[in-house]
């Protein structure tokens, strides 16, 4: 029994609707419908290792500045994003956060650290004032 | 500083100004300053957590923020002045800036040059005409985007988006990992506004549904959205009796277009593209009123940021050249024309002297096609998407196959093999 899965192709604007035909050993048999090798390429990593970066705000304890964006620092597993989300749910933090200050670290034992995408001061936001 | 001694103002602190400034300062102009209505640097960029930043730019997969904030650093370090807080309300066609903020009231001067940086806004629910009730819970992606993002507030709990447009379809993941429903991407054309990579990681991964050749009939509910009607569309984008159907929500979110914010160019008597909603240029970047140069989301709407910044660049190392030559430039004298399948293209004129990247974007997808720039040079491409924009370059050598006295240039995006 073959398995087939279907994947859309992000490499360019064609955008090619592969299917990749999966035997009951779990090998690769075929790709077919995609225009170029690249394409194969893209959807053997998709089959076996489908990774996203994961970006998301966090709370923190600042009136002028309730947020603090975020981002782990490699990809993670598709599959755990949204699991991943009620650990962030979670998270409190206090200034002053520096971009790339580990938020999180070893999100779900993936190896990635949740990281700081942006700054959080810890003054107040200033006047500006520059002339 | 003073403001009477500024070389070069760019109007706008987003990607666009900040890159127009640094690379003002760059290229020799000694006194550059550049004018933002909002508290900080950075702009839009600050609300755009998502990454895909500077993939092109930096060889680097970035959030927004931190594209942002490398530019920030560089604005501070080159020596640029930000002037924060400050709205420029009146430009005229001598270059006569007028702008107001809290600490000196009305301000105006006369640089000698100006970038325009003010990037877009999105079209609102005036723009559609979409018949029904006028209830809380109808808000452009943007707008949720800031609200979700910066401010801390989901702005529903199940949620319809119109449009799939990048800004549209990143909502619907942001707003589904923030635990909301996203219960249908409705898009009136037969395919996405946005990007692939878009479509397959914010929609398929988390099993959207999204509906092509439909749109928003009706949207229902008094004090708040209680529900929408979609339809499906024929080839003319009207309704199909019979095909409707009712989607209970509690949002519904607008990603249908961004416009380019082009009131002051307006004001100051500079002629607009009616295609691409933004200034008429030539290879400098150069406005139709001279030493106002444009660069970016105000020029033209552009699908990464990349781009922004490379011709906010070129922007700036033009309006820094003008300011130090004080010489009017001309503006180009050969039009480069749509033709076959294009759109738009930027810049409107050039020279002829110099390299030239045109961007442009075409009118309908197709496959395995041929861009045909006048009978100077051809290019094969696999595949062109109106939401992809299409970079050319044009090297100056290329451009001595003109024909002396040539006015026109015509580019077409024609399928192989036919014709």
């Amino acid at each position: 029994m073959a398995l087939e899965n279907m994947f859309i192709c992000i490499g360019c604007p064609l955008g090619c609707e592969v299917t990749l035909t999966i035997n009951n050993k779990g090998d690769v048999v075929g790709f077919a419908n995609n225009k170029c090798k690249e394409g194969e390429k893209y959807v053997l990593e998709e089959y076996r290792n489908p990774v996203r970066t994961l970006t998301a705000t966090v709370l923190t304890q600042s009136s002028s500045q309730p947020l603090l964006a975020v981002r782990t620092n490699k990809p993670i597993l598709k599959t755990i994003l949204v699991q991943s989300m009620t650990i962030l749910a979670r998270t409190r933090v206090k200034a002053p956060v520096k971009m790339g200050d580990v938020i999180v670290p070893n999100l779900l034992d993936t190896g990635a650290d949740v990281v700081a995408s942006s700054n959080l001061s810890s003054w107040t936001k200033n006047e500006g004032v520059v002339f | 500083m003073k403001l009477q001694d500024v070389d070069v103002a760019v109007i706008g602190a987003g990607p666009a100004g900040m890159a127009a400034a640094i690379k003002a300062k760059e290229a020799g102009a000694e006194n550059v300053v550049i004018m933002e209505r909002a508290e900080e640097l950075g702009g839009l960029l600050h609300q755009c957590v998502h990454n895909g930043f500077g993939l092109l730019y930096f060889n680097q997969d970035l959030t927004g923020p931190e594209y942002g904030h490398r530019f920030i650093e560089k604005v501070m370090d080159t020596g640029v002045k930000p002037l924060l807080e400050t709205m420029v309300v009146r430009l005229t066609e001598d270059r006569q800036i007028g702008a107001v903020n809290i600490r000196e009231g009305y301000i105006t001067f006369k640089p000698k040059s100006i970038v325009l940086a003010m990037g877009c806004r999105e079209r609102s629910r005036g723009a559609l005409n979409i018949p029904g009730t006028r209830p809380a819970g109808v808000l452009t992606a943007g707008t949720a985007q800031r609200y979700v993002n910066v401010e801390g507030f989901v702005p529903g709990k199940k949620i319809v988006i119109l449009g799939s447009g990048d800004i549209g379809m990143i909502m619907a993941r942001r707003l589904t990992l923030e635990g909301a429903h996203v219960e249908a991407v409705v898009e009136i054309l037969p395919y996405i506004g946005g990007l692939i990579r878009n479509e397959v990681q914010c929609l398929h991964d988390f099993e959207i549904p999204l509906f092509l050749e439909h749109t928003v009939t009706r949207i229902h509910g008094e004090e708040r959205v209680r529900a929408v009607t979609i339809a499906k569309v024929d080839g003319r984008r009207n309704p199909i009796a019979g095909t409707e159907r009712t989607i209970a929500c509690d949002t519904l979110l607008l990603s249908v277009g961004l416009i380019p914010e082009n009131e002051l160019s307006v004001m100051a008597g500079i002629r607009l593209d009616p295609v691409t909603g933004g200034a008429l240029v030539d290879e400098m970047r150069q406005t139709t009123v001279s030493g106002v140069f444009a660069g970016g989301n105000v020029l033209h709407v552009h699908d990464l940021v990349d781009n922004v910044s490379w011709e906010s660049e070129l922007a700036g190392e033009s309006a820094a050249k003008f300011a130090l030559e004080e010489k009017p430039q001309k503006q180009g004298e050969i039009s480069i024309k749509a033709g076959t399948n294009i759109r738009y293209i930027v810049p409107q004129t050039i020279s002829g002297q110099r390299d030239v990247t045109l961007y442009m974007r075409v009118t309908e997808p197709e496959e395995m096609v041929r861009i045909k720039v006048g009978d100077i040079m051809t290019k094969g491409i696999r595949a062109v998407k109106p939401s992809e924009m299409l970079k050319i370059e044009l090297p100056a050598e290329t451009l001595k196959k003109l024909k002396d006295g040539t006015k026109e240039i015509i580019v077409d995006c024609e399928k192989r093999g036919g014709k």
